[in-house]
């Protein structure tokens, strides 16, 4: 028998991958990766950018380091989570629009845009971060804002695709999986509900080894294990670097000072001058927007206690400016929490040497629960601010 | 239902409207970005997924044995596709001592031989019960 080749229909699609009990679950378990994705990059953006309602936590120290780690993590599992869900639903691809009634088509137009809406940005998502966590930015656009803007459309658009599958998704949601033996019955040699579970099962199993085979970024006992983490070793110093003093084009001039700005009052003091403060040590992770997260041991002066010392008034957000003079993290605002934290270092000193120059010689910041962007390097003044 | 569905798409909406707002200064070096992932997807990927589908389905009749490679063949796409980013690095960031350190082809293939292995090993179980229950059906008749 010869068919002549045509564009498929949807009951063309005969395998089990394609029920709708399939596809209202995977969407479930998508919705949870994205969710979890959407709300710690939303927490990543508003810690970076704060606005004036918004506080984070100085405790726990890993707060950021967790919350990061799940965003990237989710992101990585998301991954085959979506290439699934879109085999399972790929027949819709093929529905016809019902060309003869004008209210349904239009309705039909606008639902077809709203998947291509969502499809196109969780693409774009989870496309874009992975190069950016492996430091890699073969395109155009400036990366943080494009991924926070497409974040806002997959957001949107899978609210609104909820909005419009939510019946067809809570009956395949209550229908048990496991079909019933009449059902069974009925058409012998093949076993659907096994094959629907199968798919399931292998979903879900193959996003976990994606996650197992990238988190060594951020969980210390998997480090040597995950074959696809953007990091391995300790790095220099015990702690990757992620902006050498080189890119940076930082010169320490030989006569640094250390400049402390307060409203009606400055103080300068050198390098050694610091160093004869008194010192304290720190465990405190860099945890890095990257998901990558290492953690050191910081010796330096707290930067409440600096501040006291200089007389400069404490409980008040503090400007840490660098060295560097042009770059996008060339200064950061410590909000008024995490600048009161004992834990809070101007550090000097990590794992036991002096902070080399790609780690932020003559002196940097690290403070608790913070993204490692904001822990400026090469620190050469503290401007408290009102 | 009703007013939840509502509620779900006037949200939906604002956030749709506010991405797309926020995005609108990039969306000429964004859009191809944008398109890519689904054109891709539905011209080439789900496809090729479906032949592969079919002629595996041909090739290996044993339902569980089938279930077995497919999660294998998944496993190792998914590998390969987080590989990706790794291996081919065009224009990339200034180096950065400790960051992308590993030995990525390596790590890919030992990834993908683990996977394999577990997968050979549970067929391997998977024909042995089988012959054993096949024997005691054909002992005691």
């Amino acid at each position: 028998m010869i068919r002549r080749p045509r564009i498929p229909v949807p009951e063309d699609f005969t395998a089990p991958s394609h029920s709708p009990l399939v596809a209202a679950r995977l969407g479930l378990w998508l919705g949870v990766a994205f969710g979890l994705c959407f709300g710690t990059g939303l927490l990543s953006h508003f810690i970076q950018h704060p606005p004036g309602w918004f506080t984070w936590p100085t405790r726990p120290v890993n707060l950021y380091r967790i919350t990061q780690g799940v965003h990237v993590l989710s992101g990585v599992a998301a991954i085959p989570l979506l290439l699934a869900k879109l085999w399972s639903v790929y027949p819709r691809l093929f529905v016809r629009p019902p060309l003869r009634q004008p209210i349904r088509l239009s309705a039909h137009a606008l639902e077809r845009l709203s998947v291509l809406v969502l499809v196109c940005a969780a693409f774009f998502e989870l496309v874009t971060g992975l190069f950016n966590v492996a430091q890699s930015y073969p395109w155009g656009f400036f990366f943080p804002t494009a991924h926070y803007a497409v974040a806002w459309l997959v957001a949107g658009a899978i609210l609104l695709h909820v909005a419009v599958k939510l019946p067809i998704a809570r009956a395949a949601l209550s229908t048990p999986l496991r079909g019933s033996r009449a059902v069974a019955a009925a058409a012998p040699g093949r076993d659907d509900s096994s094959e629907r579970r199968a798919f399931l099962r292998t979903s879900v199993g193959v996003a976990g080894i994606a996650v197992l085979a990238t988190a060594g970024v951020t969980v210390p006992w998997l480090r040597r294990a995950s074959p696809l983490a953007w990091r391995s070793a300790a790095g220099p110093q015990g702690i990757p670097i992620n902006r050498t003093a080189a890119a940076a084009r930082i010169v320490v001039p030989p006569d640094w000072r250390l400049e402390i700005v307060w409203p009606g009052g400055r103080e300068t003091l050198s390098l050694a001058e610091l160093a004869a403060l008194p010192q304290h040590t720190a465990e405190l992770p860099i945890a890095c927007v990257e998901g990558w997260s290492a953690s050191a041991h910081w010796t330096g002066v707290p930067v409440v206690q600096l501040l006291r010392w200089a007389g400069a008034p404490t409980g008040r957000p503090v400007r840490f400016t660098s060295l560097e003079t042009d770059g996008l993290y060339a200064a950061s605002t410590l909000p008024a929490a995490h600048a009161s934290d004992p834990l809070t270092l101007l550090a000097l000193r990590i794992n036991g040497e002096q902070l080399s120059p790609d780690h932020g010689y003559p002196c940097r910041l690290v403070a608790p629960s913070r993204p490692g962007v904001l822990q400026t390097k090469w620190v050469a003044r503290l401007e408290v601010l009102r | 239902m009703r007013a939840v569905r509502l509620l779900l798409l006037v949200l939906g909406a604002s956030a749709v409207g506010y991405g797309g707002w926020l995005l609108l200064p990039q969306l000429g070096t964004a859009l191809p970005w944008l398109i890519g992932g689904p054109v891709l997807h539905d011209v080439l990927v789900a496809p090729l997924v479906g032949v592969v589908g079919l002629m595996l389905s041909r090739l290996v009749t044993n339902r569980l044995r089938l279930a077995w490679v497919t999660a294998g063949l998944l496993a190792s796409a998914t590998l390969l596709l987080i590989a990706v980013p790794l291996l081919w690095r065009p224009p990339s960031a200034p180096p950065n001592p400790g960051l992308p350190d590993r030995n990525y082809p390596l790590g890919l293939a030992v990834g993908l031989a683990v996977v394999w292995a577990a997968i050979v090993i549970v067929l391997v179980v998977v024909a042995m019960v089988d012959r054993r229950v096949t024997n005691r059906r054909t002992d005691r008749p």
